[in-house]
């Protein structure tokens, strides 16, 4: 518990209506959008809000002094648990932080405080004519501090990349209060460690993210839908492949399987043609309209010969929107299949996807537990999905089985726990075999250096 | 006191939240967090909150009343939900649920000091209610002026607001012809706070067919909203067996058309009243909706431009936005505002109970009107014109809201 008198120096540093210690405002901030269990609540002591990075750091200095646990907090729509208070102390929500400071034109670059919302971020930019590629399913509510600390990657990485490959600098509230830059506008920058790249994933382990400057790049000037079905998913994985080693980069090619489009039918309450097992969504992008016309016939012809059963492309803007709307939220839908869901997010190298894609396949039957596959097959991350019921017996220790072996066999091909949601909470169990000890180590050996009192998000990673 | 029945609540409300993954889709759109920005505001907050305390991780408090009461029931979460966790209807659901601990002869609950101390808490008192059993009330206010401010009994002996009514309904199936008995029901809401209107609905009606005139009873919405659900259904089959000779049950409240319209759903599991329902329901038309389908044209043209604004109960309670839209199109010139849909913050006896969040999304909704340049805004439910009557004054006269029976 926060002392009486030390919540009013917090009170006094952001104001008393930005202080919230009420049992259901604490349970409000007591989880996020993955799956570790509600209850028993990690409830924080404390919800501050501040507004100015200022005010974060006061508030470090106050936690730092009294040795109370921080945990940074955006929308809490990560899928691990990071913003998930598991020590208690304060649950520091940066959402009033909201301001885009600049877009500077000249340099194409933006600077924007950590709350502001990723979709409002690329409309900013794209008012311009400027592109910000980085785009989580999420993005409409996300907000960018978070997406920066958990190094969000999302549909267009195949050919855009992820977060991390536009951050340029970032102002961060270290753990004793202190506030760093690190980076900058200049382009070619190896200045010192390159600070900017460490604070980027760290989840907040290792400092308070409050504002970044992103590097832009010009905004495609026509874009393209495609959908097409087939009648299984390796068909599908190796149009993707077949696509890419054409020399087509597509600016996003995501697949779902069945039970995906079981969801999707029902939701929309269409009849899913039996013949079809995936679906492939690819988005294309170019200078103009014959250039999107070549990308399309050669996605055909790859398509076709990988034995497609539909093939579409979006007529208008709406069709597009509609067809991507599939596919944000399927993750929310998909949970709704079942009492529990424990969704992954393992990456792999994209040759191997389809091979992790069948032994994720044989676990589900092995285990006798539904697994709903999707992920973003051009980048070779994918999030199986597995629906159970954990107040069922036995099921408990099948889900954990299912989850040791698909983390196996995606260290088994190369690949790794985490493509863009983050160790947090979920996946600290398994961080030592994909690291391995020194590995583990090392990351240790960075997080005391910078937080030696352990305040900053305590509980998570390893 | 049911302790069966009011277990079952909970555990519906349970189940409609824990397809809630709390993903966050709903803070963008959810009018309450856009201007607290607090969790337990959100859509989110409010599921997980229902969800933890099914699941017994969280007292029935006072608290926990304020947090379900908190909501607009506007279901603009649910529109944009991926998994379509029907917000509103779990949150009345924990209503009645907390009403009826409070209610109960259990006095273990700290709720139930908590009920009689909070304004607004226990939404629909005794003495209203039996106010509101008698409809048609006149003479309250001021003829035909739009009320700018309002008491709580004023409210109450009128109507209340929102509540849940799942998902849309689906359009009427009812062919009209010269030959069709329409009748009009009468919203406690227009006959109290817009007799005007009402009448100029009536006057529009009779050009179109014979009408049958009824006097019916409250569509218990209020009541349904704030944990009388018994009252609500014995209100339902009142006004039932009363238009049961009508062919077309025309409203020009969006929340009446909108209950009347669900009225099914709450009688699926009544063997005796299940068919009798749904025929009712299947004949409940909106005025819009209804001049649409005969081809009404407007009785002038006005060199005005109108805006319009979407009830929550029409958009999303009936799926209508365009039978209103083209009405306005052939009145006028038409200028189409930004979030048109959003709720404008009356929801019911929200504003009243909630005055300072309520101004502040209906600031957001004043500036959307200004932006258009329109010289009224019209609207089709007296719940909303009321706040939009609020908005037209806080314009300095740059704008009028008006009902849209009075200029079409």
């Amino acid at each position: 518990m926060i002392p009486e008198e030390i919540k009013q120096e917090i009170r006094a540093i952001v104001g008393p209506d930005h202080v919230l210690d009420s049992e259901l405002n604490r349970f409000g901030y007591s989880y996020d959008a993955s799956f570790v269990p509600l209850l028993p609540a990690n409830k924080p002591d404390l919800v501050v809000r501040p507004l100015t990075t200022d005010e974060v750091s006061r508030i470090m200095v106050v936690a730092c002094e009294h040795e109370i646990p921080v945990t940074p907090r955006g929308a809490a729509s990560g899928r691990t648990g990071g913003s998930i208070p598991l020590k208690g102390g304060i649950s520091l929500a940066l959402d009033r932080m909201t301001r885009i400071i600049e877009l500077d034109l000249r340099n194409m670059m933006v600077t924007a405080e950590a709350g502001v919302r990723t979709i409002d971020l690329y409309n900013h930019c794209a008012e311009k004519g400027l592109f910000f590629p980085p785009d989580p399913a999420s993005w409409k509510f996300s907000t960018i501090g978070g997406n920066v600390a958990e190094n969000s990657g999302g549909m267009r990485a195949v050919k855009y990349g992820v977060t991390k490959n536009y951050v340029m600098g970032l102002e961060v509230v270290l753990a004793d209060g202190a506030i760093l830059r690190t980076g900058g506008k200049a382009i070619k920058n190896v200045t010192g460690y390159d600070l900017t790249s460490l604070f980027t994933g760290s989840e907040g382990t290792l400092g308070v993210v409050t504002r970044a400057l992103f590097r832009l790049i010009p905004m495609p000037k026509r874009r393209g839908t495609l959908q097409v079905m087939f009648r299984t998913l390796d068909d599908g994985c190796r149009t993707i492949h077949t696509v890419l080693q054409s020399g087509v980069v597509p600016a996003a090619a995501e697949i779902m399987d069945r039970t995906c489009l079981e969801v999707v039918s029902r939701h929309r309450k269409t009849e899913l043609d039996p013949e079809v097992g995936a679906c492939i969504i690819i988005e294309i992008d170019g200078d103009d309209d014959a250039a999107l016309e070549t990308q399309t016939k050669r996605i055909g012809e790859a398509a076709k010969a990988c034995g497609a059963v539909a093939f579409r492309a979006a007529r208008s803007e709406q069709e597009a929107e509609e067809i991507w709307a599939v596919r944000r939220g399927l993750s929310s839908a998909v949970a709704a299949l079942a009492p529990n869901r424990i969704g992954e997010d393992i990456s792999v190298p994209r040759d191997a996807f389809p091979e992790v894609v069948r032994r994720i396949a044989e676990i589900s039957e092995k285990q006798g537990l539904p697994i709903a596959v999707y992920g973003h097959a051009g980048d070779g991350n994918l999030h199986p999905s597995i629906l159970c019921d954990l107040s069922k017996p036995g099921e408990m220790e099948r889900v954990h089985q299912a989850v040791d072996d698909i983390f196996a066999a995606a260290l088994s091909v190369g690949g790794t726990l985490s493509g863009e949601h983050g160790i947090g909470i979920t996946k600290r169990p398994y961080i030592a075999s994909a690291l391995g000890d020194i590995g583990v180590r090392t990351l240790k050996a960075i997080k005391a250096a910078l937080d030696p009192k352990g305040i900053l998000n305590p509980g998570k990673i390893w | 006191m049911d302790k069966r029945k009011d277990r079952d609540l909970l555990r519906k409300a349970g189940n409609m939240v824990s397809r809630c993954d709390r993903c966050g889709a709903c803070l963008p759109v959810c009018p309450l967090f856009g201007v607290k920005g607090i969790e337990a505001t959100s859509a989110r907050g409010k599921n997980t909150i229902a969800r933890a305390l099914a699941d017994g991780g969280i007292e029935p408090t006072g608290e926990l009343l304020d947090v379900v009461n908190f909501c607009l029931l506007c279901r603009a979460c649910v529109d944009t939900c991926p998994a379509k966790v029907p917000t509103d209807e779990a949150m009345v659901n924990v209503r009645q649920h907390l009403t009826d601990l409070a209610g109960g002869a259990d006095g273990k609950y700290r709720l139930i000091g908590a009920i009689l101390k909070r304004p607004g808490a226990v939404k629909a008192a005794a003495a209203a209610l039996s106010i509101l059993r008698r409809s048609g009330l006149n003479g309250l206010l001021p003829h035909g002026m739009a009320p700018e401010e309002y008491t709580r009994t004023h409210f109450l002996a009128a109507f209340a607001g929102p509540a849940a009514l799942g998902q849309k309904a689906p359009p009427s199936a009812v062919t009209v012809t010269d030959r069709t008995k329409v009748a009009y029901f009468r919203g406690c809401g227009m006959e109290m706070m817009f007799p005007e209107a009402a009448a100029q609905t009536r006057d529009i009606l009779r050009t179109t067919n014979r009408l049958v005139e009824k006097q019916n009873v409250c569509c218990g919405l209020p009541h349904l909203a704030h944990g009388l659900r018994g009252e609500f259904l014995s209100l339902a089959r009142k006004n039932i067996r009363l238009f049961e000779e009508a062919d077309v049950v025309v409203s020009d409240c969006a929340s009446c058309g909108a209950t009347l319209k669900h009225l099914s759903s709450f009688f699926a599991d009544d063997p005796a009243w299940r068919e009798r329902a749904t025929t009712f329901s299947g004949k409940v038309m909106d005025l819009t909706e209804y001049l649409t389908k005969v081809g009404y044209e407007p009785r002038q043209r006005a060199d005005a431009v109108f805006t319009y604004h979407d009830p929550c109960h029409l958009v999303r309670g009936q799926g209508i936005t365009q039978p209103p839209r083209e009405l306005l199109k052939a009145a006028g010139r038409f200028a189409e505002m930004k979030e048109a849909d959003v709720c404008c913050g009356g929801a019911g006896s929200f504003h009243i109970d909630y005055p300072d969040a309520a101004a502040q999304i209906l600031e957001k909704k004043r500036c959307n009107i200004e932006q258009t340049g329109a010289a009224v805004v019209v609207t089709g439910c007296p719940g909303c014109l009321i706040q939009l009557a609020k908005a037209a004054k806080a314009s300095g006269g740059k704008f009028k809201a008006i009902h849209i029976s009075q200029v079409i």
